[in-house]
């Protein structure tokens, strides 16, 4: 009770002022305003204010003045010093302190509340900032993972200095696992190039051996047909000469039927050999068109030089060849020679030296078409 | 468009002839007698002076006059009046000003005006920030409080109503702490107190200028100040209250005690025949009645600008027995029908150089 009574009395103090100025200057509505003011305080009950020109204000619950103690203040002047211009009496409200003890009950309850409230709070801000961002953090870096960006490392935004915690542990971990994964990645890359190194090399053989014939190491026929287009072409293009020469063994049937296929490999192997020593090595080349048939191509060569050449490989062959087993054998090969004409496409080139090795033939064999 | 153009010709030539329209925007009550003798006097002025004239009575709610210029505001621009007479009780001026400004009607302040430095640099000049303040007139209000205060000051030496202490004590009622003309009327009384050295002032307190607060602050007054027999009032309303009360004690007021007041109500000016009250001061309403003049001299181009845009005019009489039965006589049913307002007014009277705007010419 005497916290509540020390605060009537301040509150009682401080409106002295306007309740004196409003007793001095008559006014009794403003009076009565500030005596209810006072009454309406939960610690006053009821106040009496009697007036020393004797009107009488009252404001508040009157049975209280009967029962409850009082409290009785003079009322100074405003203007005059020691002079009092009435008398409040104030009386206690009862009910005042049990409600003072309710409401200081309920601030201490809701206190306690905001305590609690403020400790989860800064619980669930500590183990969101430490555990979920961080956590969180892993998972979008795992989810953006990809094999070029396999070297990124994992960065998580968390304060310098702060302890060594298992959310580093997880961290230093996926380290390791990236290094590891890239060390095998880049194994594996090692190898690939080795194996493609191998193919290619295999790739080249093949590709060898689809355009050479095996037995003459001269060009197969399979390339002859794409390489002369390509030299008709070039010829063309730029207005070169380029003559064709058409070569066949004669009587080659008769040396295979006498002597054996071995024979006759070595026969056409032994051609293709006169044909290296005697032809312009990297501008003309030689092709197996058929079982002993070959064709010559002698690029930046019109048909005088180039039956020149016929001749020259004619003899080499009736004069050099030499076949070890049976070195009776005479062998000779007959020629026709072509140039190309503007305009002409590979078959007729073709169809002329053959016509021409044909006419060779037909002349005797072992000797050069036309003869000019 | 034939029929447009007859129109506005015909609007045109009918102006010269229709009457200028004013309103007048009463502060007080339709049925206070200050507030109604002065909207009577307006009325045979506008008569005199063929003005077409309406008074609005705010029922002194300073509100409800706000309201009232919203109103006229409201109306369509042809029902809208060209002047409109305010006054600044309650401090409502300033407020009025702004509403009216821009609608183009002209404000004339009458009865109370400027005063407050905080309006003055608010307001300006009239004429100047607000084009259509045309100016404003108010009775010199401290003339009132200076006479009345004056003669009730010499009956009670006459009477010999002093103190113990030998001096002649007297207790104040004004009307309130705020209003120009209250103030203006204590700093009158305060004047002639300061002149006579043989007064005391026991205190002064404000009865809002009703009768019924003026009778109760008089009782704790009196016990207050029991040797005090000279009360000024600010109004006679007032007056009445405080003489109320003292009769209520037993006294006899103009016998054993001695009493002021302002205003020329027939029962006022009745007490001052009668000898109940000792000193009246009056005839300050007839303000909005040279208001008037001054605005149907304005409207027919004579400006009043050469007396002044502000002007602070004595107007009030003090009433003597005989001034107040002359009063009674003449004005005593409210009725000015036998004033000719014309012969005040500078157009119609050429050789009229001067506004007077005394009250006591219409006593003569």
């Amino acid at each position: 009770m005497t916290i509540s009574r020390c605060k009537s009395e301040i509150s009682v103090a401080q409106i002295f002022p306007l309740l004196s100025v409003s007793i001095w200057d008559i006014e009794p509505d403003a009076v009565q305003r500030q005596l209810d003011g006072i009454a309406e305080k939960p610690q006053i009950g009821f106040a009496r204010l009697t007036v020393s020109t004797g009107q009488v204000f009252s404001a508040g619950d009157q049975s209280l003045a009967v029962s409850t103690s009082e409290k009785s203040f003079d009322v100074p002047s405003p203007s005059r010093v020691n002079e009092s211009i009435g008398k409040l009496e104030i009386y206690e409200n009862p009910r005042a302190f049990y409600r003072e003890l309710l409401y200081s009950v309920a601030i201490a309850l809701v206190g306690y509340g905001v305590l609690t409230f403020l400790i989860c709070a800064l619980v669930i801000y500590v183990l969101k900032r430490e555990l979920e961002y961080p956590l969180r953090h892993i998972a979008q870096f795992v989810s953006a993972l990809t094999p070029d960006r396999l070297t990124a490392p994992l960065q998580l935004p968390r304060q310098a200095g702060h302890l060594r915690d298992e959310i580093d542990l997880v961290v230093d971990g996926f380290a390791v696992l990236q290094a590891g994964v890239t060390g095998y990645i880049s194994n594996l890359d090692e190898l690939v190039a080795q194996r493609t190194a191998e193919l290619e090399t295999a790739m080249a053989s093949i590709q060898r051996l689809s355009t050479i014939d095996s037995l003459t190491g001269c060009f197969n026929r399979r390339l002859f047909n794409e390489r002369i287009v390509q030299e008709l072409e070039r010829a063309e293009r730029y207005g070169r000469p380029v003559s064709l020469v058409f070569c066949d063994i004669d009587h080659f049937k008769q040396v295979n039927d006498t002597y054996g296929h071995l024979l006759g490999d070595q026969v056409l192997q032994a051609v293709a050999g006169v044909f290296e020593r005697y032809l312009r090595h990297e501008v003309d080349w030689v092709a197996r068109y058929g079982g002993e048939e070959f064709v010559i191509v002698l690029p930046e060569t019109a048909l005088a030089e180039a039956l020149t050449t016929g001749e020259r490989l004619r003899k080499a062959i009736e004069n050099d060849l030499q076949i070890a087993a049976e070195e009776s054998l005479q062998v000779t090969a007959s020629f026709g020679v072509a140039q190309h004409r503007p305009g002409e496409i590979a078959e007729q080139l073709i169809h002329d030296a053959d016509l021409l090795l044909y006419q060779a033939k037909a002349a005797g064999r072992n000797r050069v078409f036309p003869v000019l | 468009m034939k029929r447009l153009v007859v129109a506005v010709i015909g609007l045109l030539l009918a102006l010269p002839v229709m009457a200028m329209s004013v309103v007048f925007l009463n502060p007080g009550k339709s049925d206070e007698a200050f507030w109604l003798i002065s909207a009577r006097a307006m009325q045979q002025a506008a008569k005199s002076l063929d003005v077409q004239l309406e008074v609005l009575f705010a029922e002194r709610q300073p509100l409800r006059t706000l309201e009232l210029a919203r109103g006229i505001i409201a109306r369509p621009v042809n029902e809208r009046p060209e002047y409109v007479i305010i006054t600044n009780d309650y401090a409502t001026g300033p407020a009025l000003l702004r509403l009216f400004d821009a609608t183009g009607i002209k404000v004339f302040m009458a009865y109370s005006g400027i005063s407050e430095a905080a309006d003055r640099v608010a307001l300006g000049l009239p004429r100047e920030r607000f084009k259509n303040w045309l100016g404003s007139l108010e009775p010199h209000a401290e003339d009132a409080g200076y006479l009345t205060a004056k003669k009730l000051i010499e009956t009670g030496r006459k009477s010999g109503a002093v103190g113990a202490d030998g001096k002649l004590h007297l207790m104040v009622i004004g009307g309130d702490r705020s209003t120009p003309t209250s103030i203006r009327r204590n700093a009158g009384m305060h004047r002639a107190i300061s002149e006579a050295p043989d007064v005391v002032l026991d205190q002064e307190v404000f009865a809002g200028w009703t009768r019924e607060k003026a009778a109760e602050q008089s009782v704790w007054l009196y016990q207050r100040y029991p040797g005090t027999r000279l009360i000024w009032a600010g109004n006679d309303l007032m007056a009445f209250g405080a003489m109320d009360s003292w009769e209520k004690r037993g006294g006899k007021a103009g016998v054993d005690a001695w009493f002021s007041g302002v205003n020329t109500s027939r029962e006022a000016l009745e007490s001052v025949k009668s000898g109940r009250l000792s000193a009246l001061a009056g005839g300050h309403f007839i303000a909005g009645a040279w208001s008037l003049v001054l605005i149907h001299d304005y409207h027919h181009g004579r400006d009043f600008v050469d007396e002044g845009l502000e002007l602070e005019q004595p107007m009030f009489a003090l009433f003597t027995p005989k001034l107040a039965d002359r009063f009674l006589v003449k004005y005593g049913d409210m009725r000015f029908d036998q004033v000719d307002f014309r012969r005040f007014s500078k157009t119609l009277n050429p050789a009229l150089k001067r506004y007077d705007f005394s009250f006591e010419q219409l006593l003569r």
